[in-house]
This record gives C-alpha cells, structure tokens and sequence, in this order.
C-alpha cells in the first residue's frame, strides 16, 4: 500500500471553508466508511486524488483511506483500473459498487460527498414503493456515468445510479470524468454529459431520476 | 400569441412536386418531422435564393427524417410554371404547398390579408404534429437553410434525451474544477 503520510495532507481542492461545511455533513455519519483507491504515482490526476483524499478523509473519524499503487491493484481486484485514478467505496471489507473515475471536484463533489454520506448512515434513503422496485431489480447492471465537473445536471444522475448501486448488490456504479479519458470520448462519441452507459452497450443522456433509471433497467 | 406546442389543425392543399400534383393534408405530416417554409410569393427575387438554399440541404433534412414543404399563397399551377420558367425552382424536389385561400398562412399567423401574402415564417413540426420552434421574418428578411437543419436537429434531440444536458467539450490540461457544494436533494 502506499504510505499515506507520503501524501501532502492538504488539497487545493478543499479550502478551510469547505472543510468546514464538509464537517457539518460527515458528523451526521453513524458507520465507518473505508475508501480505498488505486492511484499512479507518477501521474499528476493520481497525486491530486491522493491528496484530495486525504484531506477528505481528515475530516471524520469514521472515515479510512487505502491507497493502492498500478503496481499493488490486484489486491483491490473488484476495481475496474481502466481508468485511473480510481476510488471505490466499501464497508465492512466489501466494496458497496460505488466507485470514481478521476477527481470528484467542481459539480462533483456533491455525488461524492453524496454517497459517502449516504453509505455512512446519513442519507435519507428512499420511499418504501421505490425500495421494493429497487429490491426487484434482477439483472445484474453496471452503470457507467460520464460527466464533466461543470455540468450540473450530472451529479443527480450520478447520485441516483449510486444510491441504486447501495440499496441493490447486483448493480455497480462508476462516476467517469470524462474529460481525463479521452479513449472513452472517442469510443462512445460524448458530446454531451451526463452520458450513461449500461453494461457497456445502451447510451442514455441527460438528466434522470432514480425513478427513470429504474424503470430503464427493468426494460 | 404562442405557437409552441400547438396542434396543426385539419387541412387539405394542393401541391406540386417533382412535375406533379399532388394533395398534402395533416396526416401527411403525422410520424415524421416537418418543416413548413412560408414565402411572400412565386416569382420574385428573394424567395428563389432562399428555396434553392433549402433545396442544397434537403438531402439533410430527408436524412434526419425531416420533410420539407415550402407555402405560398399562389396556386399549384402557379408553382409549376415557375418551376418551368426558374433554373432554381426547376431543381426543387420537396413538395411546393399551394395557398391561395391563405388556410394555411392564417392558421400560423404570417398571412398579410390587405397583401395576400405569406411572412416569411417557418415552421418546425413534430411527428405528432405540433409546433416545437418557428421564427417570423419580415418581407424583404431572408433564412438560413442549414440553421434550420440545425434547430430541426436540436428539437429532434431534446425530444429523444430530454432537456437536462450540458455540452462537453473537453481541452487537454484542463484544471480541475474547485468544488462548488450543493447537496440539495441528493442526500
């Protein structure tokens, strides 16, 4: 693993009003939430998410940060290292099916701070009827959502198909920005965020309710 | 007065098209986009350049399923002479509505009654048949044919993914951005 303390304990990204804010949000946690990531230390994105990290990871006591190095990913084997650098969700020891794609800041930083909030105990959750329809969801489905940190209408999206991934073992979810993965531009031809993409095949774009995104995993 | 969204009422004209005659109702419109393409009248100066600029992207507008249909107030025998006397108008293969009863003009509002003639108004439609973008121009204001293709192409989108979408256009090096915090309904 790669040593934390070899890691700036500070982040550009999050300024001392941020964390403040930050704080008032995580103290709602009630369970530990571990994040683990696999990060290449050679590269400028994997350095700003390590440093991001631990910053973010300073601000409650019941979160806790593993760092993985290219070299040492297959002991993370359930992270897709397509695309780093890559930061997955778990409790427990399992990972929850929620995952990141390069640096959540910008509009981002909401999903994120969204579904760590949500994994720790301090979500809302979701009706008892859109509970049920999610329980029943069989197939299993990977959700890939491409956005770009500006776009507002992405983090809602990225929430939804978390909060799915949290409440239904067989769905994973994988925030994507875009914009550090130009392969994967190129492969679907996004021009336009939010851009989902299911098990690797059907595209949708635009904005959608988890009710949508149920409904469009049940067809 | 809004037309965004209204339903084409019932109508039946008189057409030309290719050399022939023909008759254009509402159903026709129905299960395929449709531009409508008002003009003052056949031969004059303006309307040519203008049709023979729609008819270079009618290939366009086919491909995205798009019909053209170009009105004016004159009759369909007027259009075939014109399309015999004009080099320009003799290319034009969408059909040509004829409407000297000003239906059609009256429906959507461009027709100058004291003038007997049409705005020039266009007119994007829907497969169902309702109106999702117009503009009305002045007599002598003429259009752009390939901005209409692109306004028929950004309807076609927004009814297919809905308007919830932001344009993405990604420059290398790029910084990230500073997180703006709003957890208002995610939560």
């Amino acid at each position: 693993m790669v040593d934390n303390a070899s890691v700036p304990s500070q982040s550009p990204l999050l300024d001392e009003a941020l964390q403040g804010q930050l704080k008032q949000i995580l103290a709602k946690i009630k369970e530990p939430v571990d994040i683990r990531a696999v990060v290449d230390m050679e590269d400028k994105n994997s350095q700003e998410m390590a440093a991001f990290l631990r910053a973010f990871c300073s601000l409650s006591g019941y979160l806790r940060l593993e760092l993985y190095g290219v070299e040492e990913a297959s002991q993370v084997p359930e992270l897709d290292t397509t695309w780093l650098p890559v930061t997955g969700l778990y409790q427990g020891g399992a990972y929850q099916r929620v995952a990141f794609h390069g640096i959540p800041g910008g509009k981002e930083i909401n999903s994120f701070v969204a579904a760590v909030a949500n994994l720790g105990g301090a979500g809302k959750g979701v009706n008892f009827l859109l509970k049920k329809k999610i329980d029943k969801l069989q197939k299993e489905a990977n959700l890939k959502i491409c956005v770009s940190l500006s776009c507002h209408h992405c983090p809602g999206v990225v929430a939804a198909c978390q909060k799915l991934a949290l409440l239904n073992p067989k769905i994973e979810a994988q925030m994507i920005d875009a914009r550090l993965y130009p392969d994967l531009v190129e492969r679907y031809q996004i021009e336009r965020v939010p851009f989902l993409i299911v098990n690797g095949q059907d595209t949708y774009m635009g904005n959608k309710t988890i009710e949508d995104i149920v409904e469009l995993l049940n067809n | 007065m809004n037309l965004i969204n209204r339903e084409v009422e019932d109508f039946c004209v008189q057409a030309y098209q290719n050399g022939k005659f023909m008759e254009v109702d509402k159903e026709s419109l129905l299960g395929h986009w449709s531009v409508f393409f008002f003009y003052p009248a056949d031969f004059t100066f303006v309307c040519p350049t203008e049709l023979g600029d729609l008819m270079d992207f009618y290939e366009e507008f086919k491909k995205i399923g798009c019909e053209v249909y170009s009105i004016s107030e004159d009759t369909h025998f007027v259009h075939k002479a014109w399309a015999d006397a004009s080099d320009t108008i003799a290319k034009v293969r969408y059909p040509m509505l004829g409407d000297p009863a000003g239906v059609l003009a009256r429906q959507f509002g461009v027709l100058v009654e004291e003038e007997g003639q049409a705005l020039r108004g266009t007119f994007v439609i829907n497969p169902e048949g309702k109106v999702k973008v117009y503009e009305v121009h002045d007599m002598g204001i003429g259009r752009n044919a390939q901005e209409l293709l692109r306004k028929v192409q950004a309807a076609q989108f927004v009814e297919a993914h809905g308007d919830q979408v932001c344009p993405a256009k990604w420059k290398p090096g790029e910084e990230t951005l500073t997180p703006s915090l709003d957890l208002v309904g995610l939560l």
